[in-house]
């Protein structure tokens, strides 16, 4: 932490850390399987939806001024952060309400 | 201002009147087919937000979510055709939004996503054999000055949250109850393949790997990476990157172009 260290990692270290590197990731199967086989994929299948679908929310009526908009800033967000721990919340949980309140 | 001005500007405020000059084909009313159109517009975009920012989307239950996308569209419409690539601007209007102000950690977290989003589009580029980087250890003194490229679908996050262990806990790994939201992690997002993958590193490897990205080179990387304090292991943090097919070029002289 003083202000004169100024060391620099050896080129012998680095030969040695390159060298552990190498022999942690000998498993050159793993990443060639990884895109054989067919795990489910989170998130990753995105779609650029630009046309007019027929599903929820789509509407062919004019709602173009009935949006969540009046009321939605008032609601409070919810969902499954209120199961997320809270060291500061009473509950041991997050409550959004009271979570600025909590902090002082 | 043009006609095309007036009609964009129109479609994302709901208060503008339909543009003047409007004839419907079937001699419908156009303010009427303006309306369903601007609509299905609005409901595209939030519609591409929500899928790309899931987990953010049930921190907040749909309602909120939604309305806060609306808000974002309007504020920040596309600038670009791709639509898949939305909301690159979406995490940052989220840390300013008063109404999430209750949920600090949720700008991050929806940073995180967009990092997926991108590394789910990034360019594939074939990794350097292993035996490419064996063959540098002949030279041991050239090592510090070697530059390392990696993946473009490779991101760093650093977030004062636990970014990482609130997206896994809402994709099904480890308890969401169990999370606590303050305790600061460190994302790596990228692509080794077709799957994209969230990893929780040390925060110094975190500093390394943003280095590296940065152009700089092995050494130097290295010795910010041990300069944060709080323990260091290159052996470990360069495995993973090797075991994720992360580095795709070897620059000797460290000269990145």
């Amino acid at each position: 932490m003083s202000a004169i260290t100024t060391k620099s990692i050896s080129a012998a270290s680095l030969a040695l850390a390159v060298g552990a590197a190498l022999s942690l990731a000998a498993a050159p199967a793993a990443a060639q399987d990884r895109m054989a086989d067919k795990e489910k994929c989170f998130g990753v299948a995105l779609k650029g939806k630009n046309d007019c679908k027929a599903g929820a929310g789509t509407t062919c009526a004019g709602t173009s001024k009935v949006d969540y908009q009046g009321n939605a800033w008032s609601l409070v967000p919810k969902g499954s952060c209120e199961k997320t721990a809270s060291p500061s919340s009473p509950t041991g949980h997050g409550q959004l309400a009271e979570f600025k309140e909590k902090k002082v | 201002m043009s006609a095309r001005d007036d009609f964009a500007r129109a479609l994302l405020d709901p208060d503008q009147p339909c543009p003047a000059g409007l004839v419907a084909w079937n001699g419908s009313d156009p303010a009427r087919r303006f309306q369903v159109y601007r609509n299905n517009v609005l409901v595209a975009l939030v519609d591409a937000l929500a899928d790309g920012f899931m987990v953010t989307r049930e921190l907040v239950g749909d309602a909120f979510f939604r309305a806060m996308a609306a808000a974002h569209a309007r504020a920040h419409p596309p600038r670009s055709p791709v639509l898949a690539c939305y909301g690159a601007d979406f995490p940052g209007f989220i840390a300013r939004f008063p109404p999430a102000a209750g949920l600090p950690y949720l700008a991050d977290v929806a940073r995180l996503e967009y990092l997926r989003v991108v590394a789910c589009h990034a360019a594939d580029v074939a990794p350097v054999s292993q035996a490419a980087l064996a063959a540098r250890l002949a030279d041991e003194a050239g090592l510090p000055a070697l530059g390392l490229g990696l993946q473009p679908s490779l991101a760093v996050l650093s977030s004062r949250f636990a970014v990482v262990s609130l997206w896994a806990a809402h994709h099904g790994v480890g308890d969401l109850a169990a999370v606590l939201p303050e305790a600061a992690e460190t994302a790596l997002v990228l692509r080794p393949g077709l799957e994209v993958e969230v990893i929780g590193i040390p925060p110094a490897s975190g500093v390394f790997i943003a280095a590296l990205q940065s152009g700089r080179p092995l050494g130097q990387a290295a010795d910010e990476a041990m300069a944060l304090g709080v323990g260091f292991d290159l052996a470990a943090t360069l495995g993973l990157l090797l075991q994720k097919s992360a580095v795709t070029a070897l620059h000797p002289s460290g000269s990145i172009s």
